[in-house]
C-alpha cells in the first residue's frame, strides 16, 4: 500500500499543491529541520512532502525555504509549516533569527559522515541559545540506507539522545524508513501538548515512537 | 590585423613608480615577436584584408615558460603601455567613420581569431569537480577561472577539483607576489592560445585563462562579476575581516555549496550577452499590462521593504523600488545579474518560500538585504518574485505581501498573459537581411534612477545551434571589445565576415550591434538601421521598462 503511494506520488501531490492555497487545517506548527550541510535534511523534506527522493546532484539549500504540509492526527488536520534551513555557517545567522519560531526542531546528522554527528552537540548548544525553552526536538540519523558506508552506529545516535533527552531515530530519505514517522511523532506531540487538559496523561513521544518503529519495521513506512 | 591592442603584460598605475628597465626587456619582446610569426602568417592566409590601414597595431604575445621570463616581460610594461596610446587614440573613432565614407570595407577574420567554439561539453552547467585536472580535456576548456587567497589557497576553480589544483594556483600567487614586491601588479599574461588576466580584490585573486581571444577589460569585467557574486554571498566586510584574523583561512568553508551558483554564473556570462552588455533584458509585454502588474507590487508593501522584482524566463517584467532607497543609489544592473543568476542556477527556489541574506555589491558591499524568493507559477516555476527587505525578521510580513501579489495576480489572471508573453522574432521588425540585434538605448527618462537596459531579439537560424549562438556571441564581444578599447575606443565598425556582416555603433544615444547576411551592402545595412532605430523607437513602451514604478515603504531608511 504504501509503495504505490510512493508511485503514485507525482500526480497525487501535483493535485496536493493546487489545494494548498486554501488547504483547510485546525491547528498549525512550525518545525524546523537542522544539521550540518548536506546531511539530507532537503532529501527528508521533500520524502515527506512529496514522497519522492532528490537523487542525483547536491543541491545546497539557499537560506531558509518554508514550505507547507497538512497531516491528519486524530481526525484533526494539523498543518506543519515546516522550515527546511541551510547548513552552511554562512545561513547561521538568519536561521537564528527564526529558531525561536519553531516549535519543534529536527536535528539529523548523516550516518556516513562522522563530523556531521560530532556537530550534534554544537547543533544542540545552538539550540538551547536560541530556541524556545519547551521546543521539542527529535534527533534523526539519515541516510540508513548506506549500510557500506556507515560510521556512526545506531547505538551512538541512541546514546547521545539518551544523554539529552531527545527521541531518536534513523532515517532513509532514500528508502522513506521512519521518514513519515518522524513528522508524524512531532505533529501528534505538538497537538498532544496544544490540546492538553490538564488531568490527562502527557503524550510519551518516546513510547509513541517505538511502538510505531516495530509496527512499520515491515514495510518502511507508516501510515 | 590584430586589433586587441593590448601589450604582452600590463600593469596597474604603479607601472609609473617602476623605472627599472633593462635591455634585457627589449630582447625579450623580440623573442616574443619571433614565436607570433608562425601562426600569424597561418592566420593571414585565411583573411581577406581590403584595408590594412585600419589597425597596426602587432599584438606581441607571450608563451609564458617560466616565471624568470616573467619578470622580464613585466618590466617592460610601461613602456609598451605607452605604444598603443601614443600610437592610435585620436583618430580612432572618426578614422573609422571617414574610412567607411571612402566605401571601403574592414575585413578580419574575426572568427578565426576566435577559437573553435565548442570543442568541450563545457556548455551544460554540469559539474566538473571530479575531472582529471592532468588531462588534455582540462587543458582545452574556453575558459578557466580561479579564485584563490592571497595565502594562495583555493576558493575556487571553474572545472576540477579546487585541492587538485592547489599547487597551479599556488604558482599563480607566486607570481601574483613576485611582481608585487617589485612594487608593482600583474594584470595579464599573453600566450599562443590564451590570455591570463589577473585581479586583485582585498585579500583574493582572481585569475582568468581563456582561449576566447576577448579583451583583457572583458575578461576583468568578469572577473568582477565572479567577486561580485562572492561578496553577494559573503558582503566584502566580512571577507575582509576574515583575512584580517586569519591569513589562511579557507574560503571554502564558508562559501560550501555555493559552487553551482559561480558555475552558473560563468555559464551566464558566456551564453547572456546582458553581461557584455553591462544592461537588463526586459520581457517585452503591453506597456498597459507591464503598469498594472507594477500597480500590484506597488500596492503589496510592507516596512523596510525596497525592492519588488517580477521575473518571467529569466527576464525582467517590472521592478518595484522604494523611494528614498533609490534616491541614494540605484540599483546596478549587474546586481540584478547576480540576483537572476542566483535564482537561475538553484533548483532549490522551485518549491518553496526561500528567505535568504543577500548582498547586492554595487549598491552596498558591506551590507545585506534579505530577500524573498517565491515561483508564483508551480510546477512550471517560470515566473518568480522577488522582494528584498532590510530587515531580517520581515519574513512574515513579505511573505504576506506575496499573497497579496499573488491573489491581485490571480483575479487579473495575469500569470496567463505573462505565460503568453514571449521575446520577438527579428521578422518583426521587418528588415530583410537583419538576423539579429542588441540596441542599449541611452537617452531614457529619468536616466539616473534607471536600470540600464537592452532589447534584443531571440536568435534565431542560422543561430539556433549552442555553437552558432556562441559564434555570434563571440562576435559580438570582439566587436565591443574594440569598440570599448580604452586606448583607442571606436565609435562605429562595419565588418564583413564570410559568414555575416555585423555593425556596431555607439552614439550618445546608444549602443547598437547588429548582425546581417553576408551579402548585404553596405548601404542597405545603413538603411536597415534607420528602420531599426525607428521601428526601436516605435516599440519602446513595450520593450523596456519606461517609467520604473516607486513606493514609499521606509520613513526611516536613512539607517539602513
Amino acid at each position: 500500500m504504501s509503495d504505490n503511494e510512493v508511485k503514485n506520488g507525482t500526480s497525487r501531490n501535483m493535485l496536493e499543491r493546487c489545494a494548498s492555497v486554501n488547504e483547510y487545517f485546525d491547528i498549525s506548527f512550525k518545525v524546523m529541520l537542522l544539521g550540518d550541510s548536506a546531511v539530507g535534511k532537503t532529501c527528508v523534506l521533500v520524502r515527506f512532502k512529496d514522497g519522492a527522493f532528490l537523487g542525483g546532484n547536491f543541491i545546497a539549500t539557499v537560506g531558509i525555504d518554508f514550505r507547507n504540509k497538512v497531516v491528519t492526527v486524530d481526525n484533526m488536520k494539523v498543518k506543519l509549516q515546516i522550515w527546511d534551513t541551510a547548513g552552511q555557517e554562512r545561513f547561521r545567522s538568519v536561521t537564528h533569527a527564526y529558531y525561536r519560531d519553531a516549535q519543534a526542531l529536527l536535528l539529523l546528522y548523516d550516518i556516513t559522515r562522522k563530523s556531521s554527528f560530532d556537530n550534534i552537540r554544537a547543533w544542540l548548544t545552538e539550540i538551547h541559545e536560541y530556541a524556545q525553552k519547551d521546543v521539542v526536538i527529535m534527533l534523526l540519523g539519515n541516510k540508513s540506507d548506506m549500510a557500506a558506508e556507515r560510521v556512526i552506529k545506531p547505538e551512538d545516535g541512541q546514546k547521545l539522545a539518551k544523554e539529552y533527552g531527545v527521541p531518536f531515530m534513523e532515517t532513509s530519505a532514500k528508502t522513506g524508513v521512519n521518514v513519515e514517522l518522524a513528522f508524524l511523532a512531532i505533529a501528534r506531540e505538538l497537538k498532544h501538548r496544544a490540546a492538553q487538559q490538564p488531568h490527562e496523561p502527557k503524550f510519551q513521544i518516546h513510547d509513541y515512537i517505538e511502538s510505531q518503529k516495530q509496527k512499520s519495521n515491515c514495510c518502511g513506512a507508516l501510515m | 590585423m590584430e586589433t586587441t591592442d593590448s601589450p604582452v603584460v600590463t600593469s596597474l598605475h604603479q607601472s609609473d613608480k617602476n623605472e627599472m628597465q633593462s635591455e634585457n626587456n627589449i630582447d625579450s619582446i623580440t623573442e616574443v615577436e619571433d614565436h607570433m610569426t608562425l601562426p600569424r602568417i597561418e592566420r593571414s592566409k585565411e583573411t581577406k584584408l581590403l584595408d590594412t590601414l585600419t589597425e597596426n597595431n602587432s599584438n606581441p604575445r607571450y608563451l609564458p615558460v617560466d616565471i624568470q621570463k616573467e619578470e622580464a616581460v613585466v618590466f617592460d610594461v610601461s613602456e609598451t603601455v605607452k605604444a598603443p596610446e601614443d600610437g592610435g587614440h585620436e583618430d580612432s573613432g572618426e578614422f573609422v567613420v571617414a574610412m567607411l565614407a571612402r566605401g571601403k570595407l574592414e575585413e578580419q577574420d574575426v572568427c578565426k581569431r576566435i577559437s573553435p567554439p565548442i570543442l568541450e561539453t563545457s556548455l551544460e552547467a554540469s559539474t566538473h569537480w571530479d575531472e582529471d585536472v592532468t588531462a588534455e580535456t582540462w587543458r582545452q576548456h574556453r575558459k578557466h577561472v580561479f579564485v584563490l587567497s592571497e595565502a594562495g589557497k583555493p576558493i575556487y576553480s571553474r572545472y576540477g577539483s579546487e585541492e587538485a589544483l592547489s599547487s597551479t594556483m599556488g604558482v599563480m600567487m607566486a607570481l601574483v607576489s613576485f611582481i608585487q614586491s617589485g612594487d608593482n601588479v600583474i594584470r595579464s599574461v599573453y600566450s599562443d592560445e590564451h590570455t591570463v588576466v589577473f585581479m586583485q580584490q582585498g585579500p583574493l585573486v582572481l585569475v582568468s585563462v581563456s582561449s576566447t581571444r576577448q579583451s583583457e577589460q572583458q575578461l576583468r569585467n568578469e572577473l568582477l562579476y565572479v567577486y561580485n557574486q562572492i561578496v553577494s554571498m559573503l558582503t566584502q566586510a566580512s571577507i575582509t575581516r576574515i583575512f584580517e584574523h586569519k591569513k589562511n583561512y579557507d574560503l571554502r568553508r564558508l562559501l560550501a555549496g555555493s559552487e553551482k551558483i559561480l558555475d552558473g554564473l560563468l555559464n551566464l556570462v558566456d551564453f547572456d550577452p546582458s553581461f557584455l552588455l553591462s544592461a537588463v533584458h526586459c520581457l517585452p509585454i503591453a506597456s498597459s499590462f507591464r503598469d498594472s502588474l507594477s500597480q500590484i507590487l506597488q500596492k503589496a508593501i510592507t516596512p523596510n521593504l525596497v525592492f519588488s522584482i517580477l521575473i518571467a524566463k529569466n527576464q525582467l517584467l517590472t521592478i518595484a523600488q522604494e523611494k528614498m532607497v533609490i534616491e541614494d543609489a540605484k540599483l546596478d544592473p549587474s546586481d540584478l545579474h547576480l540576483l537572476l543568476n542566483l535564482i537561475g542556477a538553484s533548483s532549490a527556489f522551485q518549491a518553496g518560500e526561500i528567505w535568504t541574506p543577500i548582498c547586492l555589491p554595487s549598491f552596498n558591499p558591506d551590507c545585506y538585504f534579505y530577500a524573498y524568493i517565491s515561483y508564483l507559477d508551480p510546477p512550471e516555476c517560470t515566473v518568480c518574485l522577488l522582494l528584498l527587505s532590510t530587515d531580517n525578521e520581515a519574513f512574515y510580513a513579505v511573505a504576506e505581501c506575496k499573497r497579496k501579489i499573488e491573489e491581485a495576480m490571480q483575479a487579473q489572471n495575469a500569470l496567463t498573459s505573462i505565460a503568453k508573453a514571449q521575446s520577438y522574432s527579428v521578422s518583426q521588425v521587418g528588415v530583410s537581411d537583419l538576423r539579429h540585434f542588441m540596441y542599449k538605448p541611452f537617452d531614457v527618462p529619468d536616466n539616473h534612477h534607471q536600470l540600464t537596459q537592452f532589447t534584443s531579439p531571440e536568435m534565431e537560424a542560422p543561430y539556433d545551434s549552442e555553437e552558432e549562438k556562441m559564434r555570434l556571441l563571440d562576435l559580438y564581444r570582439d566587436m565591443h571589445g574594440r569598440i570599448h578599447n580604452t586606448s583607442r575606443p571606436l565609435k562605429l565598425i562595419y565588418h564583413v565576415g564570410l559568414r555575416e556582416t555585423l555593425l556596431a555603433w555607439v552614439t550618445t544615444k546608444f549602443e547598437l550591434y547588429t548582425c546581417f547576411s553576408p551579402l548585404v551592402t553596405k548601404s542597405c545595412a545603413i538603411n536597415a538601421i534607420t528602420k531599426l532605430l525607428r521601428w526601436v523607437k516605435k516599440e519602446e513602451d513595450r520593450l523596456f521598462i519606461r517609467y520604473p514604478p516607486k513606493y514609499s515603504t521606509t520613513p526611516n531608511a536613512s539607517k539602513s
